[in-house]
């Protein structure tokens, strides 16, 4: 481009930063700027999606997020609260104070008898902390050490999507911002050449849906709505020149656009068209910045083995979570990983074996990854569901098989990395992981939590919908989880 | 700055400017702003929270006393208020608004409420419940060229503000612009050149009266509609499955091009069903209320859904009508507007006893619906049932002609045999319908026990491949058994496997393997779920058998499809047959005897009823003549098979007309309507908001801020539509003008187009609101003449090419010194594309179409055995249609228009954004519609623009923008084209590649380096700032 030409863009698009640096959105123009590298905070560069004056609130503990989301409800009680002493109930009636009088789904209600299903999945102590963890994720078992696990996490929702649309955005009616598109929105991203908010997607799987309220921007502005960064064909979408149609020419044609758009900013004025010019050069950046960010074919050996054969299939858990690691290393501020499959009615024992084989090496794999790259002290890494499944089995019990319907009571979820106590545990359930005994944690607690380690005070994060000031974590006080705090 | 700072400084400056220096503040415009957003939180209408019992929100509240014996505000006398001395106090325990609110109020803010009180204190009802008055209108400052009131108003403003409107815009920008705001698409060559060459003083009215007599109009107004009334194509919620209610849009599309009155529109869509003699197309209006999102999810709680149904109508209606903000009453008091919960359940009621079931059955129509079926479908349909009556007849005299010889009566009697046949062998039978793809695999790819092929069927879970519609149907014979060839594989065993055969249902099973197997699959210990035996081993192809009569199957049953299935595992299927003792004499298809006497005496499902009677009631001896030849005829006729074949061609003239009659049928398309339960559900405020909390029964009612309902005993939701477009009620007529004028000028007057409530931002020309909503009621509700007024407004007609002063001044535009420029809708932007390519297919109606969409949007979110899983992308001509008529999947809605600020309608949007972002920029430069759009758009450069490059690039730019380029323009393309045609033809098998995206074929006899450089160039012009702009 010509220089004299890219320098009167500069100064005008400074001028326009200066006035209006909201207005700016999603990702910019950082290479017209000069940026060679991906990290233009770190490089005291301008930056083109800025945070919210006054944000963060404080200083963050955590820079980036990684919330892993198991969707369709992973089972507790196979997982991670340990119960031994329900092997004795094999078969039996779970007791009436127990159950109480609590809304079960239509799925089970009709069910003649409720008998408790003992996982049959061993447990042991793993790690410094002893912390029991299941013999289906061999892999989580050795970084128990970095992660925080809350035992007593309860939602409102009891199916799958209210319960998706809840963990996901704080309301079980669609209509809200997603959590990440909040986070993109106070503190917009540390990058200049991606976007703040990334959701990895599955290649395609079984199970219950996704919801793509659940990276939606909701009442925010679309251009915090989550970039889908796509386990199948173009990575982001329509990223890819037509067939026949090669970089250089799209640089020629980017050329002639740039200088006839600068033609209708003389003549209108309109500082949108200057906006509009520099996204087009951002688009001819992501053309190469993207493809470099999924060519792992730089990444050391010893790193792939780490996440396993797996890590090769693009849209495979393992394949994300490394693609997660890369992007918040370039500076994007939330990636969001959907797996699904995890609604285990009949059949657990097998399904979960299926589902810890996809995705438990990569968790694994993804905090040692973070930690031995240094970036663990600076990213929250987030596992759970949307709910929990129950201790009674749903359809036949026998000695190798049952099923669990959906409990929204108590289930679990840890946090680990930035800001976060690794070791600890909070809260306690019944003997059959039925009623929260101790410290309960609502969701909007959780998501409290999030925004606390990220520097950001829930209660003074809201954005005005339909007359009210709405928040994330919803019009009832929610504490932030300081337990599991560093 | 917050946003909601940011707003704010932005509603009281446009406010502030109004009045100038000295002149007294208005309550509503500079007073109430501040209130509502700092202090009604705790000082307002919601009783529940009131602090200090103290209200500001009205004259009583602010003037008393409070609780502790103060004067909240003495008019006249700040220092004597504790407003102001609680507002400038420090000590965090006095200060208000208190630290833990997080609200602060600004020095100049202070400075305002200040002032407020020296002048008295005053107070206002807030503007919007006020009703509307119809101002005079302002003088027309003699320097302004104004065309009509709206030009009056807006000029008075300009000159209040010392501003003066832009002039004109040339006539190729006011052809464009006009064109796309009245009906969403580019004009033609030949409207320019009409516009251009008409010299006459009407003649850009002239263009705007033919624009909106055009049915595209109906469709650029009905797309904005559309957004308000939250259409979409699937259910929303869970599976989100197709539903049918595309008649409901097009009934709107209709509605706008007859110009239906804004009051009849409104009644319609609320209440057609409760009209007298409602029509059908009044029915099918009330497609609006049914437009929400519903569940299907197994295990979701009725009552629960049938509350959020009812909550989600209120909430839209009135957001819709009345601009307020009616959802946070649903569990609290509104905090800022006078709507209490309980008003909002009473408005709630009018929807709460809706007919429509809480779950859906994810089934593409959920009742009630409409049949839109016209007196010539029902004509067509009756000659059908006529012909196919008169045709029946003729089989008696056919049958009548054979000679029928009972075997029973035969001496002796035939000898019985037993015969096998072969059922399904190497496929399905022809002709039936499957809903699953079934593997059929040769012996390549692995086992088959017979024939050439066998069907393997693999899964997680249970899964299955089945057929239905047999025709003709498989006869069961005596005795009958079935059997099949199973292989299940070493490696991934299955838990069970599974036969199923549908008679008048799917209930006759037989498994083998794990019980528990397949669970829920058909009742346990009936011929439903009968279990067989175990799995097979694994160890080759095994044969399995079992009984027809312990699957509940008897001879003479028919069956019509059949299933394998198994639970996991995978398994290959082969050679099913079934084995039957074939005894004439005993043939119940066979002999009038055996048929007889399997029947006497008892109930026999099927039969004619009057037949039926005979055999239950009256005694084989005492049956006359006549009633013996009824059995005897039937038999005939639909029983024996001796007799059958005399009647096959008959009976193929049956069939043929009973499956045009069908088809016809099915092309008769249905439509989500509202209908009410007859016995009304009861309704209560819900604490709190919850669905399982009643508390207090209410009765329908509307707010008492409003008029009253004419109607008090037992109103409708007639009643309800009514009133909100009675002459009294205040805010529908204003917050309908406001969104059209957002739909014309990118910003509403009142820029909250959704919330006119005290927390939604005051209007920008108050009295240009209020005298175009009544004169809008005064028209008699004519939207097109609300339209025509504004869009024919010197205002409107501004350039928008504005000096940079007042693009600082005033950013976006609420004054309107300049004419609006707003980048396309998502819509139009793909529209026009295809419009200046050629490509375009103007059909209007008809169900959602799936033009191009990248791989895997549907399918990583979809459910299983969701109708929406696979995305399968239409052909031909439905690639092509305006966007309007794109399918929605309301969980993974079009990219094209989510990237370009399109909703999902999950819910009711009354304003889209207008972002500016990289992934727009990559969408026009690379999607394939675009791609192909340009190559067609290149080849009408080649074939219609003329001979030379630059005859070829102006007439690029008349097609896109309208205009000329300049000379500048002209050499900065001509430079891109001669580096694009350079590459091309060093490169034709790149050329060769560019030119072949798409399903439309290039155009033959075209050089291909030569289309592929214009292609580019197309591509360069159609991605322009000024063509994705209504300048």
């Amino acid at each position: 481009m010509d220089p004299i030409f890219e320098h009167q863009l500069l100064q005008t698009r400074r001028q326009f930063f200066g006035q209006t640096g909201l207005r700016l959105g999603g990702l910019a123009l950082a290479n017209m700027l000069g940026s060679q590298t991906a990290r233009a905070a770190t490089t005291g560069e301008l930056r083109v999606n800025p945070p919210l004056p006054g944000f963060p609130h404080f200083p963050p503990k955590a820079k980036a997020v990684i919330y892993l989301h198991m969707n369709g409800g992973p089972p507790q009680l196979d997982m991670w609260d340990y119960k031994p002493q329900l092997q004795k109930f094999f078969d039996t009636e779970i007791p009436k104070e127990i159950r109480g009088d609590q809304r079960i789904t239509g799925m089970t209600s009709g069910q003649a008898r409720f008998p408790v299903a003992p996982s049959i999945f061993k447990f042991d102590q793993h790690g410094q902390c002893g912390r029991w963890v299941s013999e289906v994720q061999p892999y989580t078992a050795k970084i128990v050490d970095e992660i925080a696990l809350i035992k007593t996490v309860h939602t409102n929702a009891i199916n799958h999507d209210p319960a998706c649309t809840f963990v996901m955005t704080g309301s079980e009616v669609p209509g809200r911002a997603s959590i990440g598109s909040w986070l993109a929105y106070g503190l917009g991203s540390e990058s200049n050449n991606l976007p703040a908010f990334v959701c990895l997607m599955p290649r395609s799987g079984g199970g219950q849906a996704l919801f793509s309220r659940m990276w939606g921007s909701g009442f925010l502005p679309t251009r915090y709505t989550g970039v889908t960064l796509r386990g199948a064909g173009d990575p982001v979408l329509y990223l890819q020149n037509p067939e026949g149609v090669g970089s250089s020419d799209r640089r020629v044609m980017l050329d002639a656009l740039g200088k006839l758009n600068q033609r209708g900013f003389d003549k209108f004025g309109d500082p949108e068209i200057q906006t509009r010019i520099s996204q087009y050069e951002m688009a001819f950046r992501m053309q190469t910045s993207v493809p470099e960010l999924v060519d792992m074919s730089k990444e050391p050996a010893a790193v792939m083995d780490l996440y396993g054969p797996d890590v090769k299939n693009s849209g495979s858990f393992a394949h994300s979570a490394l693609m997660a690691r890369r992007l918040v290393e370039r500076g994007v501020r939330v990636v969001q990983i959907m797996h699904r499959g995890w609604d285990t009615h009949g059949n657990l024992p097998n399904a979960l074996k299926s589902q810890c084989k996809d995705t438990d090496q990569g968790v694994g794999a993804l905090i040692a990854d973070l930690k031995q790259s240094g970036l663990l002290d600076s990213t929250l890494v987030i596992w759970g569901g949307e709910f929990g499944r129950t201790v009674y089995s749903q359809g036949n019990l026998t000695a190798t098989d049952y099923g669990r319907d959906h409990h929204p009571r108590n289930f679990c979820m840890w946090m680990a990395g930035g800001g976060i106590k690794g070791g600890t545990v909070l809260g306690e359930t019944d003997d059959f992981s039925y009623n929260i005994v101790d410290t309960p944690v609502h969701l909007n607690e959780i998501n409290a939590t999030i925004l606390h380690c990220m520097g950001i005070d829930h209660s003074r994060f809201t954005h005005p919908l339909q007359g009210l000031d709405v928040r994330l974590t919803g019009v009832e006080p929610a504490r932030v989880v300081t337990e599991i705090l560093g | 700055m917050s946003f909601r700072l940011f707003r704010f400084v932005l509603a009281t400056s446009m406010a502030a400017s109004a009045h100038a220096e000295g002149e007294p503040l208005s309550f509503n415009r500079d007073i109430r702003p501040i209130l509502s957003d700092k202090c009604f939180a705790c000082h307002g209408f919601d009783a529940k929270h009131r602090k200090a019992e103290l209200r500001l929100d009205t004259l009583e509240g602010g003037h008393g006393k409070s609780k502790s014996g103060a004067v909240a505000i003495q008019p006249g006398n700040p220092a004597g208020s504790e407003v102001w001395k609680r507002i400038n106090e420090t000590d965090p325990d006095e200060i208000m608004p208190p630290p833990d609110s997080h609200k602060t109020l600004t020095a100049a803010e202070k400075e305002v409420l200040k002032k407020w009180m020296e002048q008295g204190a005053s107070y206002q009802r807030h503007w919007s419940f006020e009703p509307p008055v119809k101002s005079a209108v302002p003088p027309i400052p003699p320097e302004m060229p104004a065309r009509n009131e709206v030009d009056a108003f807006i000029f008075d403003r300009l000159k209040k503000e010392g501003l003066t409107p832009l002039s004109e815009a040339d006539k190729e920008t006011l052809i464009r612009r006009i064109t796309f705001a009245l009906t969403g698409l580019p004009p033609s060559l030949t409207e320019v050149e009409a516009f251009l060459a008409d010299a006459s003083p009407d003649a850009y009215e002239k263009v705007v009266d033919r624009l909106l007599a055009s049915p595209a109009y109906g469709e650029q107004m009905g797309r904005n509609w559309l957004d308000v009334a939250r259409y979409g194509d699937t259910h929303g919620l869970h599976l989100d499955n197709e539903r049918s209610m595309w008649l409901y849009r097009d009934w709107v599309v209709g509605a706008f091009n007859r110009n239906l009155p804004f009051d009849q529109f409104t009644i319609e869509q609320l209440a057609g069903d409760l009209l007298p003699n409602a029509t059908q197309d009044q029915i099918v209006a009330t497609g609006f209320n049914r437009c929400n999102v519903t569940t299907g999810e197994g295990g979701a709680i009725d009552a629960e859904f049938i509350f959020r149904y009812a909550v989600e109508r209120t909430a839209t209606t009135a957001q819709t009508w009345l601009g307020l903000t009616a959802g946070c009453a649903q569990c609290h008091d509104h905090k800022f507007d006078p709507l209490s919960q309980k008003e909002f359940y009473q408005l709630y009621s009018f929807f709460h006893s809706a007919a429509d079931p809480a779950m859906d059955g994810n089934a593409i129509l959920t009742a009630p619906v409409l049949k839109m079926i016209t007196p010539d479908d029902t004509k067509r349909l009756a000659d059908y049932d006529a012909q196919i009556a008169a045709t029946e007849q003729r089989k008696l005299a056919e049958v009548e002609k054979v000679a029928y010889v009972d075997p029973a009566s035969l001496v002796p009697l035939p000898p019985a045999k037993i015969e096998d046949r072969m059922l399904v062998e190497d496929d399905f039978p022809a002709g039936v319908a499957t809903a699953s793809k079934p593997n059929w695999v040769t012996k390549d790819a692995g086992p088959v026990a017979c024939g050439n092929r066998a069907l393997r069927i693999s899964g997680k879970g249970v899964t299955q491949d089945y057929y239905e519609g047999g025709n003709p149907p498989i006869d069961v014979p005596v005795e009958a058994k079935f059997s099949f060839q199973v292989f299940i594989d070493p490696t991934d065993p299955p838990k069970a496997v599974m036969i199923q055969f549908n008679t008048t249902g799917w209930k006759h099973r037989a498994m083998w393997g794990d019980q528990t197997a397949i669970p829920g699959w058909g009742a346990p210990n009936t011929g439903e779920r009968f279990i067989a035996g175990p799995l097979p081993p694994s160890t080759g192809w095994q044969t399995l058998e079992v009984p027809a009569a312990s699957m509940g199957l008897n001879a003479g049953d028919k069956i019509t499809g059949l299933a394998f299935t198994l639970d996991g595992g995978t398994a290959h299927f082969d050679g099913l047959k079934v084995t039957g003792r074939i005894d004439d004499a005993k043939d119940e298809t066979k002999s009038f005897l055996a048929w007889l006497a399997a029947r006497e005496g008892k109930d026999t499902a099927g039969l004619p009823g009057e037949l039926n009677n005979l055999f239950k009631s009256v005694p084989a001896a005492t049956r006359t003549d006549f009633q013996q030849k009824q059995l005897r005829d039937y038999f005939l006729i639909n029983v024996c098979q001796t007799t059958k074949p005399v009647l096959a061609t008959i009976e193929a003239e049956v069939a043929k007309m009973k499956s045009e009659r069908e088809q016809l049928d099915k092309v008769i398309p249905s439509t989500f309507v509202m209908k009410d339960l007859d016995a009304p559900r009861e309704s209560f405020v819900m604490i709190r908001g919850a669905y399982d909390k009643p508390g207090e029964k209410v009765v329908r009612d509307v707010p008492a801020a409003f008029p009253p309902l004419p109607n008090k005993e037992k109103p409708t939701r007639l009643d309800l539509a009514k009133w909100l477009v009675a002459e009294n009620n205040p805010l529908s007529a204003r917050v309908t003008v406001n969104r059209f004028w957002q739909q014309v000028f990118g910003t509403g007057l009142v820029k909250t187009s959704g919330d006119f409530g005290s927390q939604g931002q005051p209007p920008s020309h108050p009295e240009l609101l209020d005298w175009l909503a009544v004169t809008f009621r005064e028209s008699g509700w004519d939207m097109k003449r609300l339209m025509r007024l504004l869009v024919t407004s010197a205002t409107f007609r501004q350039s928008s090419a504005a000096p940079e002063a007042l693009w600082k001044r005033d950013p976006e535009n609420r004054l309107h010194a300049r004419g609006a420029r707003l980048r396309l809708d998502a819509e139009e932007v793909r529209d026009n594309a295809l419009a200046i390519s050629g490509l375009l297919k103007t059909k209007m109606g008809g169900a959602g179409v799936r033009p191009y969409q990248p791989p895997n949007i549907w399918e990583p979110v979809g459910f299983d055995g969701s109708t929406t899983r696979n995305y399968v992308q239409d052909k031909g001509d439905s690639l092509y249609r305006r966007s309007l008529y794109t399918f929605i999947k309301r969980t993974a809605p079009p990219p094209f228009m989510v990237n370009f600020d399109a909703p999902s309608r999950e819910q009711s949007c009354t304003v889209r954004e207008r972002s500016n972002t990289p992934m727009q920029a990559l969408q026009l430069m690379n999607d394939v519609q675009h791609i192909e759009a340009a190559r067609g758009f290149a080849e009408r450069l080649m074939t219609e623009g003329g001979a030379t490059p630059d005859e070829r690039i102006t007439f690029g730019y008349r097609l896109v923008l309208a205009r000329h380029p300049s000379a500048e323009e002209l050499e900065v393309v001509r430079a891109a084209m001669g580096e694009h045609l350079a590459k091309y033809q060093a490169a034709p098998e790149a050329a060769a590649k560019l030119i072949r995206q798409g399903e439309s074929p290039p155009k033959a006899g075209l050089a291909e380096p030569e289309l592929a450089a214009w292609t580019l160039i197309a591509n360069l012009l159609l991605n322009l700032d000024e063509t994705i702009t209504r300048n």
